[in-house]
This record gives structure tokens, C-alpha cells and sequence, in this order.
């Protein structure tokens, strides 16, 4: 291929990236400017798109709100929680299946783990209120918003962590034995090193799905608990919702997994490729 | 210091691969495991090393019956074909993995981590990651790895097949001098046949599912107990011909089938023969037991008195194609329809289709069983 033709596809190349760019950072640069704006000049049927009058002090005026800093910290502790729950479970299921499970049986226990993540979540909306409200410490509690996200966590954790695993030679472990060192002992020295950066993928996924999950933390909590997408909408006055409000909290509850997707970013892709080439 | 024992081993899979073999390795000796590639060598180390389940048998080192520990309360070492380092650890941390294992003192480890690095020629390599060494140096962390760990029982699998002749050399040569391998029972797995004569105490070739013979080299290369055994040792390797046997006392024959080719019996060979007189047999020569003869033979024989090739039987062939491979010569001569491989001098020079007499040392000669492989002789 001639240098022309190399540069022709590298050009158009870069134009899908630009259009592709426009249409995913205008909602953020529009998020960010009306988060800027004054109450008068949200609702304008011909919107603008550089405020007129900036209000910085819409970020403070979120936080006069005691339950703006509660609920992210809710969030926090719901999204760690069930991270850390789902990836412990999910990474020693998913080395179970990897090597001890390689038959059919282990093939499609495998597949029914993950098939719980295939139905539309609304379905078991309402099964799971009750369910969770037969507990001792009801629906509206950390430890049942922890749980609950297991249902979609764990499937996946389990999935992706079994991948990872079936990559790791098998011989390595056995020369750990063979070493000295116990299955215990050899899995933590020799396989779980391996599979790390295959887990700080899943975790992350793990994370911002808990993170940002809605449908199921406003059914089942309120008020005890509360995380940060069900706070989202009570930034009203009277009938009139504050999108100046709402999108400045956004943009804050944007902070933490922005933040820990750059820390992670070089991990998150080589566990993302780990699985796709043998090597 | 420890002696292994194999009693009856049985291990399948989907069809059985070894079908009990029974073998011992002594104390201080290197045993070698010669056989072709997916024979199930590998296979039986790893029933030694407690890997693999066995079917039936049991392993014993120093009569002490290990069939049932699991591997890591073995004492037993093993390199993998694969060398199975561990990608993330350094060659230092590696080696150590032994020790660290038994959770020994680390001034300990650093001490005896460093003699065996500098033994192997890896001490400047301590700090580096597998991914950053040579093929060679990997082979010798992964032997580094086994040494440290000053086992009852070494198994060594295929440790220096893939890689290239000069460091293969290199590392042939430093098994030869390791003091620490020549201490303990050894098993050595490898598919090259020279390397196996050239390393091993004792040797025992492996076929479809046991052992075929056991021996030292100059057994094996001697006597063959089967065809398969002598098939494999040797380069060039041996002419096989398909044969009847006629005749009877002194005048015995092998005649080769469909072919005009008749080798006389050597006396030695009359006695075993005899018995099996009209069955189908397969006369194996090797190529240095046929001499490429002066010109001036005549077919009755050598003249003059004396002379290593006196009174040898003499064939007339017909030079098909030579090669001349620095240290020895191939001729590849037919005679009477049969091809037949000869070993002569490399300075020799022969022309395709050049008439050339070959002198058969008829002793030397083996005859095999077309039916079973058996060496008839033995």
C-alpha cells in the first residue's frame, strides 16, 4: 500500500474519532456549563450554550444539603463492599471452574452462573423487595444493597476470573507443588499474581456497576440508606427540578470512578487483552 | 541420596499409555528415558512425581512407599519441558521458590541461591525476570530451581531439546560434571537418542506402553533386544531387510525377499536361528558393519593374510548416492534390489552408479523376529 493510501485511511480514521468524540463529550461539556448556570437561565426553550452569568457556588450550594456528602459516602461503602464480596467469590469460583470443573458439567454450571446476569433486572424487581424485606435487617440497609448487586456482580466476576484462570499454565502450579508448596500456598505464590491484572479489571467493572446502579437502590432503599443516583433527583424546588444542581453533583459523583479508572487504566487493559491472546 | 523404585505402573487415559513398568534407579545413577515423541515419558515422571494418578503400582524411594503422598511431600524435583518458570518472580526469586517453600532462613537461601547460580553460570542474571534471559539461561534457572532444592529424586524432562546445538553441547556437558546430579537417582527424559547414550548410566528405551529394553548404551547398541530398540540408536540408522531364513548348518542363509541378496549366517548366530528356520525374519546391519572393500578384492574375499577386513563375506553393489558429512561418509549402495546404508571415510569419493564390493561383518549382524521384534540371538 502507497504512503498516500496509508494517510487517506489514517485521515478518515481520525474523523470517525472526531465525530465519535463530539457526540460522547458534548453531554459532559453541556453537563458542565449548566452546572455553572444560574436557576433563571436553565429552563430557556433556546438554551445557551455558554452561561450568561456563572454561578460557582452551585458546587457549594449541593453540599447545604447533609445528604449530598451521606449519600455518596453510601455509595462508596455499597460499591466497595460488593466489589471487594464479588471478587473474592467470583475469583475462587472462577478458579474452581477453570481447573477443577473442564468438563461438560463444569461447562454449563459455568454458563448458568453467567446466564443470571442475562435476564432483564426489572424481572426480579419485585421478588427481591420482598425477598430482602424477610430479612432481619430489611431492604433498606447497606448489607442488602451489598447482596443484591451480587446477583450481577458474581456472574460476571465469576465469568471473566475463570477466562483469566484457564490462561495461566497449569504447570506452573505444579512446579510449585512439586517446589514444596501446598494448592493454597502455590495458588496465592504462583496464580493469583498471574491473574491480578485480570482482576483489577473485574473489579472496576464490578465497581462502576454498583456505583451507578438506580433501579434497585430506589425500590429498596431511602432512607436509612441512600446512594447518590437516587439523591440525584431530589435537587427540586417545589415542581421545578435544579439541573443546575443536579448536573453540578453529577459531575461530583463523576470524581471517584474517573479518578480510579486513570489510576488503574494501564492494569485495565492488559487484563482486558489477557484472555484474547495466548502468549 | 535416595533410590527409586517402580513397581508395576499402570496409567491411562483414554487408553493406557504405561502398562506396568517395572524399573529401579539406583543411588548416584543417571537413567536415562529414551523413546519417541507421545509415548508417555513424560507421563511416567509425572506419575513419580506424584502428579498423575496411577491406575496401579507403586513408587518407592529408598523402600519407602510415596505412591500416595501428594507432590509436595514427595522430595522429589522435576524440570518441565516447558521449563514452567514463574513469569512474575525474578531468576533469584525462582531458584529460592524451593526454600521458601520449606521456609528457610533467608541468609540461607541468599547463600545457597548464589552457589547454585554461580555453578550454572546464571549469578549475574539473579535480578532479571524469565521473559528478559536466554533460552539457555531459562534452562538453567529452571535446573537451578530443582538443584537448590536437594531432592531425594531428580526428574529432568526434555531439559535441553529446544534448544540450539552450541548451548545444547554446553549444557550436556555441565550435566556430565554436576556433582549434585551425579549424587542422587536420577530420571532423564529426552527423545534424542545421542544425547542418551552420551549422558546415561543406564538407558532404557520406552515403546508403546513399557519399557523395551534396559541396559547401558554399549548393551543397547550391542545387543538390541528388539528391533524397535535397534531401529532407533544409531545414526545412520540400521538397514533393515525383510528376510527368510534357508538352508541349514553351515550353509544357512538369509535370503532377502523379492530381492536377490543372500548374507551367510554367521557361526554364532547358527545355534539361535536354527530354531526359527522358515519363518520370516528381519536381518538388521548397521552401516559400520558393512566396509566399503579396495578395488582389488575378489568376491571370495579379502586377499592377503590378515588385515581387519580378512575373510569377510563380500557383496557386489552398485553406488546409488554418497554423502560425505565431515566426521564420517554415507554410501547408499544397492545390491541384489535391496538399499543398503554403508559408513566409510569421509575423504572417500564414489560416483552414482560406480560398482563397489562391501565387506559384511556377518558377527555383528542382528536377525529379529519379523512376528514379535524380538532379537532372535539374544
Amino acid at each position: 500500500m502507497g504512503e498516500t493510501n496509508f494517510r487517506v485511511v489514517r485521515i478518515v480514521l481520525l474523523a470517525f474519532l472526531a465525530v465519535w468524540l463530539l457526540f460522547t463529550l458534548f453531554p459532559l461539556y453541556f453537563m458542565l456549563v449548566t452546572s455553572l448556570k444560574p436557576v433563571e437561565e436553565i429552563n430557556r426553550m433556546v438554551p445557551t450554550f455558554w452561561p450568561e452569568s456563572f454561578r460557582p457556588g452551585n458546587y457549594a450550594g449541593i453540599f447545604a444539603d447533609p445528604g449530598s456528602l451521606k449519600s455518596l459516602i453510601d455509595s462508596l461503602i455499597v460499591s466497595f463492599s460488593n466489589t471487594a464480596l464479588s471478587l473474592f467469590l467470583g475469583t475462587l469460583a472462577g478458579y474452581a471452574l477453570a481447573r477443577w470443573m473442564r468438563g461438560a458439567v463444569g461447562e454449563n454450571l459455568a454458563f448458568f452462573i453467567l446466564s443470571n446476569r442475562m435476564f432483564p433486572p426489572v424481572a426480579i424487581l419485585i421478588p427481591m423487595f420482598f425477598l430482602f424485606d424477610a430479612t432481619p435487617w430489611g431492604t433498606d440497609s447497606y448489607i442488602s444493597l451489598i447482596l443484591l448487586y451480587l446477583v450481577f456482580n458474581m456472574p460476571l466476576a465469576t465469568w471473566l476470573m475463570m477466562v483469566f484462570f484457564r490462561d495461566t499454565p497449569r504447570e506452573l502450579e505444579e512446579a510449585a507443588y512439586l517446589d514444596g508448596y501446598t494448592p493454597l500456598r502455590a495458588f496465592f505464590k504462583v496464580t493469583l499474581p498471574l491473574v491480578l491484572p485480570g482482576m483489577i479489571s473485574v473489579a472496576m467493572l464490578c465497581w462502576i456497576f454498583a456505583w451507578n446502579e438506580y433501579l434497585f437502590a430506589n425500590l429498596l432503599t431511602g432512607s436509612n440508606v441512600k446512594t447518590f443516583p437516587v439523591h440525584i433527583p431530589t435537587f427540586t424546588l417545589g415542581s421545578q427540578t435544579l439541573w443546575n444542581l443536579v448536573m453540578a453533583f453529577s459531575l461530583v459523583a463523576m470524581i471517584p470512578p474517573v479518578t480510579l479508572f486513570i489510576i488503574l487504566r494501564r492494569y485495565m487493559v492488559r487484563g482486558l487483552s489477557l484472555g484474547v491472546v495466548k502468549g | 541420596m535416595a533410590r527409586l523404585e517402580l513397581q508395576g505402573i499402570c496409567k491411562g487415559f483414554d487408553e493406557p499409555v504405561l502398562d506396568r513398568i517395572t524399573l529401579t534407579v539406583e543411588e548416584g545413577q543417571f537413567f536415562v528415558l529414551v523413546g519417541p515423541s507421545g509415548i508417555g515419558k513424560t507421563t511416567l515422571l509425572r506419575c513419580v512425581a506424584g502428579l498423575e494418578r496411577l491406575d496401579a503400582g507403586r513408587v518407592l524411594v529408598d523402600d519407602r512407599d510415596i505412591t500416595d503422598l501428594k507432590p509436595y511431600h514427595r522430595n522429589v524435583a522435576m524440570t518441565f519441558e516447558s521449563y514452567a518458570l514463574y513469569p512474575h518472580l525474578t531468576v533469584f526469586e525462582n531458584i529460592a521458590s524451593p526454600l521458601k517453600a520449606r521456609r528457610t532462613d533467608p541468609a540461607e537461601i541468599k547463600r545457597r541461591v548464589g552457589s547454585v547460580a554461580e555453578l550454572l553460570r546464571i549469578d549475574h542474571l539473579l535480578d532479571r525476570r524469565p521473559h528478559e534471559v536466554s533460552g539457555g539461561q531459562k534452562q538453567r534457572t529452571a535446573l537451578g530451581r530443582t538443584l537448590v532444592a536437594r531432592p531425594d529424586v531428580f526428574l529432568l524432562d526434555e531439559p535441553i531439546s529446544h534448544l540450539d546445538a552450541k548451548i545444547r553441547h554446553e549444557l550436556r556437558r555441565q550435566f556430565h560434571q554436576l556433582e549434585d546430579l551425579r549424587r542422587v537417582a536420577t530420571v532423564y527424559v529426552t527423545h534424542d537418542y545421542a544425547e542418551a547414550l552420551s549422558l546415561g548410566d543406564r538407558i532404557a528405551v520406552m515403546g508403546h506402553g513399557g519399557l523395551e529394553q534396559v541396559g547401558t548404551a554399549r548393551e543397547l547398541f550391542e545387543q538390541p533386544a528388539t528391533l524397535f530398540v535397534a531401529r532407533h540408536l544409531g545414526q545412520p540408522s540400521i538397514n533393515e531387510i525383510a528376510c527368510a531364513l534357508e538352508g541349514d548348518g553351515d550353509g544357512l542363509m538369509a535370503r532377502a525377499r523379492g530381492a536377490d541378496l543372500r548374507v551367510p549366517v554367521a557361526p554364532r548366530h547358527r545355534q539361535g536361528l536354527a530354531a526359527v528356520n522358515g519363518t520370516p525374519v528381519t536381518l538388521g546391519i548397521r552401516p559400520q558393519h558393512l566396509r566399503v572393500l579396495p578395488p582389488d578384492t575378489t568376491p571370495d574375499g579379502v586377499p592377503g593374510e590378515g588385515g581387519a577386513d580378512a575373510g569377510l563375506p563380500v557383496i557386489e553393489a552398485r553406488v546409488e548416492i554418497f554423502e560425505a558429512l565431515g566426521a564420517i561418509g554415507v554410501l547408499l549402495a544397492e545390491a541384489g534390489g535391496v538399499s543398503l546404508t554403508a559408513l566409510t571415510s569421509p575423504d572417500a569419493h564414489f560416483e552414482p552408479g560406480q560398482p563397489v564390493r562391501l565387506g559384511m561383518e556377518t558377527g555383528a549382524f542382528h536377525y529379529f523376529s519379523r512376528e514379535t521384534g524380538q532379537n532372535l540371538h539374544l
